[in-house]
């Protein structure tokens, strides 16, 4: 088990580090050195069984950190200066994105809760490679690049939250009362935290200590109200982020949770890559991943246009937000962990997301360019004219 | 050490450690100091902050000009990631990641200034305050009364302190 631990820690850093050489994320290279890592290539060349408890409650622990830093980045006063346009854009963004993936289940035949799962992980957008390619293109600056950024912020936030109502469990009336109770609990957390301005005693670190115990403990919270875990672990870092001492609670948690547990959670979800379900997956897939890029595109494009943007600029904040990433992956595997999906859907719903994250990554730096450049065109056209 | 506190207390006039970890801030902070201060308000454009920084190695920011209401802080190391190559972490969340000089995102003091501050006040003791400052990995604090800066404290004053220069 160390060695497997070990030898997959360096595999994964190696991959990232040469896929970011390509300009990709480092992510992916992390899921492939799980793939690599699994049952299918090293299990079978070399007897390697990466897949234990183990390794996946390490994982598990991997998700509760990343969500952590996710809220505590994005934090309470991020979401408070979205503004109207970001606000309209990504309610259209977020429930756009979700029907789409309902609807991609629903035809597919899976039951209504089925479904919902898979509307679910088609919500949260990944920034980064957006954020890497307007760079590339110096537009991070433009209305078009603002946009996305707050809209992209606050789709996580709502992802999670839609993730919290649709799949909790229990009775529906019961579980309303239980996701009350959490944001009650939530905004008395958010509510002690600013009156905290002064700590009066000295012990070495106990910030650090305490913020990563608060992220577990409001985790667990929420698993025994019924909600995902992650909610907890996100609201934990939201709650935090108003601390004096966030940048040193987010550096720590980043050293800690970057080097060693969040690149085992994306080796996990590597390693359980089923190769045998590649033969079955052919119309999840088919409609899957299309469904991920209209959804974003229509979504997004609806709300940027009605907050006035101009045809052209409000396609790019569609295009823009296209990617998932990191918040997909976390969906879909505590969707599994939830039990939503039976053990062959699991593993298709799984690859699924794989495939997506993979061809998000690849094309959505294209097609922005695509969408750009026409922008260009225009702009030297109209000048002409 | 006999020898050096000896060789110091010659040059200098030398103040007990533990004699100053007992006093209160307001008892060594030096009222004049205010009028010395780097401070700018939190629409300063980022020229104005690295002006300033040419000279200091922070920059206290306030609400608006005039205003003494303490809203945030950039410093030195801040302005040393915004200068560098920008370069994304491996997982990207929120708006932070997306300001930079480079890209034109970085525009006023607001955008790149730290929000949530460590502080103390005028009644803290020097050694409370100091561990706060190892606690936190800083090397300077504002002294705030009721939101306003009246004052700092960083690892130069209280080593003039020590050596007896104030």
């Amino acid at each position: 088990m160390l060695l497997e631990i070990g030898i997959a820690l360096v595999l994964a850093k190696l991959a990232g580090y040469a896929l970011e050489r390509v300009k990709q994320p480092a992510v992916i290279g992390e899921i492939v050195a799980g793939i690599v890592m699994g049952p299918f290539i090293a299990g079978k060349l070399f007897g390697i069984e990466y897949l234990s408890p183990i390794t996946e409650g390490m994982g598990q622990i991997g998700i509760v950190l990343l969500l952590f830093i996710s809220g505590l980045e994005i934090g309470v006063e991020e979401i408070k200066t979205a503004g109207k346009k970001g606000m309209l854009t990504s309610m259209f963004d977020v429930s756009v994105a979700f029907i789409f993936g309902f609807i991609a289940g629903y035809l597919l035949g899976y039951d209504i809760r089925t479904s919902i799962a898979i509307g679910n992980i088609l919500v949260a957008t990944s920034v980064g490679i957006t954020v890497r390619t307007l760079m590339e293109m110096n537009a991070l600056h433009s209305k078009v690049g603002e946009l996305i950024l707050t809209v992209a912020v606050l789709d996580d936030v709502l992802g999670i939250l839609v993730l919290s109502f649709t799949l909790g469990k229990g009775q529906p009336m019961m579980l309303l009362v239980k996701v009350f109770i959490f944001f009650l609990i939530f905004l008395m957390a958010v509510f002690v935290i600013s009156k905290v301005k002064d700590i009066k005693f000295h012990i070495p670190r106990f910030a650090l200590t305490a913020a990563i115990s608060f992220a577990f403990i409001f985790s667990a919270l929420a698993y025994d109200l019924g909600l995902a875990a992650i909610t907890g672990a996100f609201f934990a870092g939201l709650v935090l982020s108003n601390l004096p001492q966030r940048r040193r609670i987010n550096e720590f948690t980043r050293q800690m949770g970057e080097v060693f547990f969040i690149p085992l959670f994306f080796i996990w979800v590597g390693a359980s890559f089923d190769f045998y379900a590649l033969k079955d997956m052919g119309p999840l897939v088919l409609l899957f991943i299309p469904m991920a890029f209209i959804g974003k595109i229509i979504g997004c494009s609806t709300g940027a246009k009605l907050c006035g943007f101009k045809m052209r600029d409000a396609l790019a904040v569609g295009v823009g937000m296209i990617p998932r990433m990191e918040v997909a992956l976390v969906v879909v595997t505590t969707e599994i962990t939830m039990g939503v999906f039976s053990e062959a859907l699991a593993h298709q719903v799984l690859a699924a997301t794989i495939l997506l994250v993979i061809i998000s990554s690849l094309l959505t730096p294209v097609l922005l360019k695509v969408v750009y450049r026409e922008e260009k065109e225009n702009k030297v056209e109209e000048q002409s004219g | 050490m006999f020898f050096q506190t000896f060789i110091l207390s010659f040059i200098f006039h030398v103040v007990e450690l533990k004699e100053l970890h007992e006093k209160k801030i307001k008892e060594i902070l030096d009222e004049k100091q205010l009028w010395n201060m780097p401070i700018l308000d939190k629409e300063a454009s980022i020229e104005e902050v690295l002006s300033v920084l040419t000279g200091r190695d922070h920059v206290w920011i306030v609400e608006e000009k005039g205003s003494k209401k303490l809203c945030g802080v950039i410093t030195e190391s801040d302005i040393l990631r915004l200068l560098a190559p920008h370069h994304l972490p491996k997982y990207v969340f929120g708006k932070r990641y997306g300001i930079s000089l480079h890209y034109g995102t970085a525009k006023k003091a607001k955008d790149i200034m730290h929000k949530h501050l460590i502080k103390c006040s005028l009644e803290d003791k020097v050694g409370n305050v100091l561990a706060r400052m190892v606690n936190a990995g800083i090397r300077r604090l504002p002294v705030v009364e009721k939101d306003e800066i009246v004052g700092e404290i960083t690892v130069h004053y209280i080593l003039q302190i020590l050596l007896g220069k104030r």
